[in-house]
């Protein structure tokens, strides 16, 4: 008796293993990123976006003590919810502050868009289940070292010990370019905020990653003057949001929403003045960008489908213009006159050699 | 009446069909049959899709990892797969020592949890509950933690005479590298000096075993370890010179703000030792005290009525026998050394597993490469219950 008991609960179990396992299989076939998704829905539906930040980088995304996220992506979160949802506090910040499975929380649905400093490649964009919206940061990858070190470039740095995030570009491009110049190095490699830790606690000589990133990790620092940023810039990083592949409706709202609030820019709409604007449009352009008429006109019918054509008017009014966004979060932390996210248009000013390439394409 | 053993009682007619003992099992196995068969079917359709397969391992790898020892790998022209077994080289390099320390440590915090002296019985329960009852993982980080912050910078490195350095870039010691000797021989000299030596100790064995006999048929001393080592102390140091010093060690040395030469114990593969050491010594020390008090106390009574020293009675009479009990027990904790070598990931320190995740995120393949991971760990915890059931044997297989 007590043995055949053992036995139907052990069929019980294993019955109940094996509902779980098709019932969760079910969700990830659905979600495969071989076919076609329409994230857009996905969210209205939700009411929530699902946004995969990184919460350990000071200045793009870091997590407060009291729980909040805070931070130059983060914004761009807020303006996609702002634009979609119509809230732009209905964000859900997914922790993707691990480098290695950020694109595994993409691929699985986890999240629905990943903006975290991640840079645009040629291989993420072929091999991964990733799609590359517009860039909203463009950097290089650096080199930060003490300021006593002696070390003035890459040439200096034969036998070093160099902290490197690893699963990242960075690691590549530090292999790539030490093969380059003929010089051997020590990698140490972990989590960007572990590597950085050991870098300040001097267990490497030299710490690499995006040019932004070491200055964001410096400037919150006591002691920042003891260390610098040498100018010698070894790579190009463009930081942009990845949705999933085959979902260009969301790629597209993503995309534009970006470029909007690049334009917005451009065209002096500001947080302060967008209800101003969107209700009295100085021209045809302004009002095409908010989703209003002009003059008594008809609206510019250049909503997607899946969002109606106030969705940038609506991403300004929550978090204001790019240059809004980068003024409030990162600052001066890390100068923005004449350096690559400048406006193509300020460029006249900048010395020769210098100037910005944000440029937002035509909305039209 | 008697029926015949092994002959099956006769089929109740009265049992209904479901409560039948074949019914059962037949529907019993049925239905495991067909669990296992959609949940094999369900995984080999999704593999399907996402295209199974471990080409990826061969492709370029285009990163290094760091903490390489004995082998130098640039990963520039080397395949993934090489990266990974870079990895899982300096994984089986941590879990070998850690297994060595904490097997030391943990007899003798055992035995001396046992011990007749209050103080160090003491000291060595306070030793247990400490590291038995704190997460292994707060261990590792915290001993990276004071590696890292405690030890001094490699600018003001702790020098003693030049040949040991401390800073918190590791510990430098020198380390014995082949030399070409006074005859100028080539570097493989080193190797029939090795061989050599392995002979002197097969000696030293053989000398060791005779005088042993020796002492139990006269009852006389005849000193058969020190014979042994004597023996092999001369032979080492003759074939020494006589080979021309094939071996010389290497001193460490700084340049600038590194080591060269010498062996380095970097602080990640300290701390992750350490932090495994202190963890399973502590269970390992339960598991000998354990033993040893499983035996009758008639053992140890026995041995000292027999006029054996204290430390006779523990390696002659007491450890032979506990030997059995600790064997099976001992050989789970060395399979934990090696499963808890992944907490390698909270120190920087380059172990398979990270490794693994390296390759993961530049090509995609999570599967599969968690497939790999798992095999490596299954693979090495085999061979550790290899080596450990052969001990078992020869002890158990021991008349006492």
């Amino acid at each position: 008796m007590k043995r055949m008991r053992f036995s139907l609960l052990a069929i019980g179990l294993v019955a109940m293993l094996a509902l779980v396992a098709v019932a969760c299989g079910g969700d990830n076939g659905d979600g495969d990123g071989a076919s076609a998704g329409n994230t857009v829905q996905t969210v209205k539906d939700r009411g929530e976006l699902k946004c995969g930040v990184k919460q350990t980088q000071p200045l793009f995304g870091f997590r407060e003590a009291d729980g909040t996220v805070v931070g130059f992506d983060i914004e761009f979160c807020k303006a996609i919810a702002a634009a979609v949802l119509k809230d732009h506090t209905k964000v859900e910040y997914v922790d993707a502050s691990d480098a290695s499975t950020r694109f595994e929380l993409l691929a699985e649905e986890e999240i629905d868009v990943l903006i975290r400093t991640t840079t645009i490649t040629a291989s993420r964009d072929r091999e991964l289940a990733v799609d590359f919206a517009q860039t909203t940061f463009f950097t290089g990858q650096g080199f930060a070292v003490r300021t006593d070190s002696g070390i003035n470039s890459t040439s200096d740095m034969g036998d070093a010990i160099i902290c490197v995030q690893t699963g990242t570009t960075t690691e590549q491009n530090v292999a790539d370019h030490f093969t380059d110049i003929g010089l051997e190095y020590d990698p140490q490699g972990g989590l960007s905020a572990d590597v950085a830790a050991a870098f300040f606690d001097g267990r490497c000589d030299v710490l690499t990653a995006d040019a932004s990133d070491l200055a964001s990790r410096i400037a919150v620092r006591d002691d920042a003057a003891d260390y610098k940023i040498l100018p010698q810039i070894i790579s190009k990083e463009p930081l942009a949001p990845g949705v999933r592949d085959y979902d260009s409706e969301w790629k597209d709202v993503v995309n534009w929403i970006v470029h909007g609030l690049i334009r917005a820019e451009e065209i002096g709409i500001t947080q302060a003045n967008v209800d101003q604007m969107a209700s009295n449009p100085p021209n045809t352009e302004v009002a095409r960008l908010l989703g209003v008429p002009f003059q008594g006109g008809e609206v510019a019918a250049l909503g997607f489908d899946s969002v109606d054509p106030q969705f940038i008017q609506r991403a300004i009014k929550a978090v204001g213009n790019y240059g809004e966004i980068y003024d409030r979060t990162i600052g001066d932390n890390i100068p923005r006159a004449c350096t690559l996210n400048d406006l193509v248009i300020n460029n006249s000013g900048c010395p020769d050699g210098q100037g910005g390439i944000q440029y937002a394409l035509p909305y039209r | 009446m008697a029926v015949a053993a092994g002959s099956a009682p006769p089929p109740p007619s009265n049992v209904p069909l479901l409560y039948r003992r074949g019914v059962r099992r037949l529907l019993t196995q049925g239905i495991y049959v067909a669990i296992t068969a959609v949940v094999i079917g369900y995984i080999y359709t999704s593999l399907d899709l996402r295209e199974f397969g471990f080409g990826f391992l061969d492709e370029p790898a285009a990163f290094k990892v760091g903490n390489q020892w004995l082998v130098d790998v640039d990963g520039v022209t080397n395949s993934r797969l090489t990266m990974y077994l870079v990895g899982v080289w300096s994984s089986l390099r941590a879990v070998m020592v850690a297994i060595a320390l904490s097997t030391v440590l943990g007899v003798l915090i055992g035995v001396a949890r046992l011990s007749s002296n209050w103080l160090v019985a003491q000291m060595a329960m306070l030793y247990v509950e400490i590291f038995r009852n704190t997460p292994l993982l707060v261990q590792v980080v915290l001993v990276y933690t004071v590696l890292l912050v405690g030890a001094p910078l490699i600018e003001n490195v702790f020098n003693v005479g030049d040949f040991f350095f401390v800073s918190n870039r590791g510990m430098a010691i020198p380390w014995p590298v082949p030399d070409s000797g006074f005859w100028g021989a080539p570097e493989w000299f080193v190797w029939v000096w090795v061989a050599v030596l392995l002979l002197f100790a097969a000696a030293a064995q053989r000398v060791r075993a005779n005088r042993q006999e020796l002492e139990r048929d006269t009852g006389q001393p005849h000193y058969a370890n020190r014979w042994a080592l004597a023996l092999f102390a001369v032979g080492a140091l003759v074939s020494f010179f006589a080979l021309g010093a094939p071996v010389s060690m290497d001193l460490p040395m700084i340049v600038g703000t590194h080591y060269i030469e010498g062996m380095v114990m970097e602080p990640e593969f300290t701390a992750l030792v350490a932090g495994l050491t202190l963890y399973t010594s502590a269970f390992i020390a339960e598991i000998v005290r354990g033993g040893i008090q499983a035996l009758p106390k008639g053992q140890s009574e026995a041995a000292n009525a027999v006029g054996l020293s204290g430390y006779q009675r523990l390696t002659l009479v007491i450890l032979p026998q506990a030997l059995r009990q600790i064997i099976p027990s001992v050989t789970n904790q060395y399979l934990n050394i090696n499963k808890n070598s992944s907490l390698a990931y909270a120190v920087l320190y380059d172990d398979l597993f990270r490794v693994a995740n390296i390759v993961q995120n530049k090509a995609g393949h999570a599967l599969e490469m968690f497939f790999v991971i798992i095999v490596t760990y299954m693979l090495i915890s085999f061979a550790i219950s290899m080596v450990m059931n052969f001990f078992n044997a020869r002890v158990t297989a021991q008349r006492i």
